[in-house]
């Protein structure tokens, strides 16, 4: 517990700390400045907008194709097992070697992506992917949604099949259509593992790294820069560490509004 | 119709899944000349290993290899004894206000901490420690990020298990630490283990902290190793992808070993699979 503590708490100290102290000609000095330099920093803000945009479409994405497969995997199919430990891979890898396969994926000389629709007759010379100012932030969120759609498929599988079977009969005495069941009786009772699902995901896409670091480090430009990149870049590049800690709390402060959002959520739920 | 439509669709997703992964299998196994192939050889080239031998032998992936195991299974470990520990004592000792419930809610939300946000202050920590780019500080860090999630789980797991077993035990003359050696641990032996698998496994894939603690060929892992080049300008594709091939190895073991547990250790307990 005093390890945890320790490791845990006094980082967090430490950063209240360094975030409010200046460095003047006469040594550090309390002063709020780097929390007032982030308003005006147009670093900051397009990051911030980065990372908004990275983690809503990745989820919406994510959470579709997931609720999807679940479903389609819930009925009766042969193989299931198979099919189910295969899509985990991609989950299993570590980030950096998605990194890995994802450039010699989309790598625009010889990557399989390019050369397998070269070879169907497209013109690919357009299709730079992550060198591509444009199609950058498309190729990172393409392969979060590569990565993690198989853990959101995952969990509402497991909620599907925690649903007993009886709510399923009363619907179809009653003669609801394949619709209504869906709409009116499984998406409540798999609110809980949803909710689970939305709330693990969002806090990993809000804090993402490694993939875009290995992809792109952020670039090119900085057209994939995204909160955790920034906070990198200027603690460990302009060893600005003062102003990384500021930056670090605008992160924590959003990841635990919307996690906190999440759990009271989830809490009504139980309570009902 | 409608079913093969089902198996089409599923195949296909297959396909996406597995597809990349195997790519990349495939360049670490191919000469550079058929790397650069247009169309792109999926399926037919002549295997060669000169780039693992280059990777592992001749450059310093072997050292890295030997770096991200070490720090895994030690890191591992430690969170274990301790981890397994607290977590006994939350689920069996009551604590006033409910304050057991909220510890363990405090628990798992350092889980969900960006890592980004502690990785400064840690690497400051680190420097006046002298601890940059060594092992130690890995196993430390990792030992931390780690203990939470034993906890959490294990609680679980305890949780579980009547009491009465113990109970039992102690009635017998068996200290407290005794019924929980001899009794408890048999019987969540394996949850301890699955518990163990996913530490080792979310050891052994962390890159942030890696990055920011070792920049040293003596203490860097092979996350770090293989970004490390990935993002230099003339990259040896062939190096990198039997690399990446070897790092995926034992996480391919490990979730083979998990799958009953994957869903309840990947959400936190939240949903028991």
């Amino acid at each position: 517990m005093v390890v945890l503590l320790s490791l845990s708490i006094y980082p967090l100290i430490y950063s209240v700390t360094i975030s409010l102290q200046a460095q003047t000609a006469e040594g550090s000095v309390w002063s709020i400045s780097n929390f007032k330099r982030l308003f005006s920093d147009s670093f900051f803000l397009t990051a911030m907008a980065h990372t908004l945009v990275y983690a809503a479409a990745a989820l919406t994405v994510e959470f579709l194709i997931g609720l999807g497969l679940a479903l389609l995997l819930n009925s009766q199919i042969r193989a299931k097992g198979f099919f189910r430990a295969s899509l985990l891979i991609p989950m299993m890898l570590p980030t950096v070697v998605v990194g890995v396969v994802w450039r010699l994926m989309l790598n625009p000389n010889f990557g399989a992506i390019n050369g397998t629709l070269k070879h169907f007759g497209l013109n690919t010379e357009n299709f730079t992917w992550t060198a591509s100012p444009r199609l950058a932030m498309l190729s990172v969120i393409a392969v979060d949604v590569w990565q993690w759609t198989p853990f959101v498929f995952l969990v509402l599988l497991a909620g599907l099949q925690a649903i007993p079977q009886e709510p399923y009969e009363a619907a179809l005495i009653d003669g609801s259509s394949r619709w209504q069941t869906f709409r009116y009786v499984t998406l409540p009772l798999l609110k809980p593992a949803i909710l689970i699902a939305l709330l693990l995901r969002t806090m990993d896409l809000l804090r993402v790294f490694d993939q875009i670091f290995i992809l792109t480090e952020g670039g090119p430009g900085f057209a994939t820069e995204t909160i955790s990149l920034y906070i990198y870049r200027t603690a460990f590049r302009f060893f600005d560490f003062g102003y990384a800690a500021a930056i670090s709390f605008v992160l924590l402060a959003l990841t635990n509004v919307i996690s906190t959002i999440y759990i009271r959520l989830l809490e009504a739920k139980e309570a009902s | 119709m409608k079913r093969a439509g089902k198996y089409l669709l599923l195949l296909t997703v297959l396909v996406i899944a597995v597809a990349p992964v195997y790519w990349m299998l495939t360049i670490s196994l191919k000469t550079e000349v058929d790397q650069f192939a247009s169309p792109p050889s999926w399926f037919f080239f002549t295997p060669t290993l000169e780039h693992f031998y280059d990777a592992f032998v001749m450059r310093s992936f072997g050292q890295y290899l030997v770096t991200s195991a070490l720090v895994a299974v030690v890191s591992t470990a430690s969170a274990l004894v301790i981890g397994t520990l607290a977590a006994y004592s939350l689920a069996r000792f009551r604590l006033p206000h409910n304050l057991d419930n909220k510890l363990s809610l405090w628990i798992l939300s350092t889980r969900m901490f960006p890592a980004i946000v502690t990785a400064v202050p840690l690497f400051l920590m680190m420097r006046d420690l002298r601890l940059l780019n060594t092992r130690a500080a890995l196993v430390i860090v990792y030992t931390a990020f780690n203990l939470p999630f034993v906890v959490w789980m294990m609680r679980g797991f305890f949780a579980e298990l009547p009491r009465d077993l113990e109970e039992a035990a102690l009635v017998d003359g068996d200290s407290r630490i005794g019924a929980l050696w001899r009794v408890v641990l048999p019987l969540v032996a394996p949850g301890l283990a699955a518990t163990a698998v996913f530490c080792l496994i979310v050891s052994w894939n962390e890159f942030l902290f890696a990055l920011v603690l070792t920049q040293t060929d003596a203490a860097m892992t092979l996350p770090v190793g293989i970004a490390g080049r990935v993002t230099q300008y003339e990259i040896k594709w062939g190096v990198m992808s039997a690399a990446g091939a070897v790092a995926i190895v034992p996480i391919l073991v490990f979730a083979l070993a998990v799958q009953k547990y994957l869903v309840r250790g990947l959400s936190l307990g939240a949903v028991k699979g």
